[in-house]
């Protein structure tokens, strides 16, 4: 058997690129000979454009498909072709009736909406509802211990009426002047 | 009176344009051979290859009012064959591989990397070799396998594939060469 698995050489670095547009024919006429007169000299880059020619053509091959394969190809083609033009010109169709009010519609509500959500925006209509407990102001709200406070304060002000009613009778004060209380008999 | 056959491609455009969307089979039988090798080209599944060019087909025909004529027809349509292919191998997330060792549904079919006149041995090299090379198309960069395949199995030219690509002739030039001296490298054994 030939020996086909050999260690590849590489081509000349700065070479390389124009050998592969040389393999496949794509590089000018000047460029062309440049390369040749450097080939000749060159047993890597022959190696090289030799690999190339050997290898990349066999790439991924075609499959070969006879004729009967192509002219159901083309009929399947052109019956979905058909179908996709008959589905089209049903739209077509339908959408006939409505071409000439359907943009001005559609324009018409697209400004509406457009309006509606831009006063909404600036709090023309303010929707978001606030917490009642947001609104009491907070003066107004008072806890379990300011509720006794108002009870204790009703008390304090029956006690001062209490105090008027007996203000005619002598009254018993107390005073706390430095050593102790005294007492004084108004 | 001239044949519909003998029309160019941009008259049978234009006749398209104009509402004779008729004029578009004589395009199909045209391009239905390289259209659908190019997507054989990428998914090597026949019956893929099959839909993917048939559906550039009706994309094309159901766009043809857009195509303003900047490019030939075919270079314009290369690129949704291309593009419907590289979508489908990114949706399938994988390359379809069809066996070439497998026998040919169709007759006359060979899809050997050698003729059959070479020896057993021969053959499973060849067979080997082309799995790899497949392996390795299959695994390089998008736009590198594209260069590479429109180019060496195609045979368009370098300009063209610019024009299908959308870049210039200087990028597909590297493209190109990356792409060959990756598959030059992992076939380094069988050269």
């Amino acid at each position: 058997m030939e020996n086909r698995i050999k260690p590849l050489e590489d081509a000349c670095k700065n070479y390389e690129e124009d050998l592969v547009l040389y393999h496949y024919a794509e590089i000018g006429a000047s460029e062309r000979a440049a390369i040749e007169q450097h080939l000749a000299q060159c047993l890597r880059c022959r190696n090289f454009v030799e690999d190339l020619g050997r290898v990349l053509p066999q790439m991924a091959p075609k499959p070969e498909l006879p004729q009967a394969f192509w002219d159901n190809y083309f009929r399947e083609t052109v019956a979905k072709l058909d179908d996709q033009a008959a589905r089209q010109n049903w739209w077509q169709r339908w959408l006939a009736p409505m071409n000439s009010w359907l943009v001005p519609t559609f324009g018409t509500v697209a400004i509406a909406v457009f309006a509606i959500a831009l006063m909404l925006q600036k709090g023309d209509f303010n929707v978001t509802s606030e917490t009642a407990s947001a609104q009491i102001p907070a003066e107004v709200l008072v806890d379990s211990n300011q509720l006794e406070f108002f009870k204790s304060m009703e008390i304090l002000e029956s006690l001062s009426t209490l105090e008027e009613q007996d203000s005619a009778k002598p009254e018993r004060k107390t005073s706390y002047i430095e050593n102790g209380p005294v007492q004084v008999v108004a | 009176m001239e044949s519909s056959k003998d029309l160019g491609d941009e008259e049978l455009v234009t006749l398209c344009q104009q509402g004779q969307g008729h004029y578009f089979d004589v395009l199909v039988r045209r391009y239905m051979e390289k259209a659908f090798h190019i997507a054989y080209d990428f998914t090597r599944n026949k019956e893929t290859a099959k839909d993917l060019s048939q559906d550039a087909f009706l994309r094309a025909y159901a766009n043809i009012k857009r195509f303003d004529g900047r490019s030939s027809f075919y270079t314009w349509f290369y690129r949704i064959v291309v593009n419907l292919c590289l979508d489908h191998a990114r949706r399938s997330g994988r390359v379809f591989w069809e066996s070439l060792d497998k026998t040919p549904e169709e007759p006359g079919g060979q899809r050997q990397l050698v003729d059959t006149q070479h020896q057993p041995d021969q053959e499973a090299i060849a067979g080997e070799a082309s799995r790899r090379a497949n392996a390795t198309l299959e695994s390089m960069p998008n736009k590198q396998r594209t260069a590479f395949l429109l180019r060496n199995q195609e045979g368009l030219p370098i300009a063209d594939i610019a024009k299908v690509m959308k870049t210039t002739e200087g990028t597909v030039r590297v493209y190109l060469h990356r792409a060959v001296a990756t598959l030059r490298q992992s076939l380094v054994e069988f050269v």
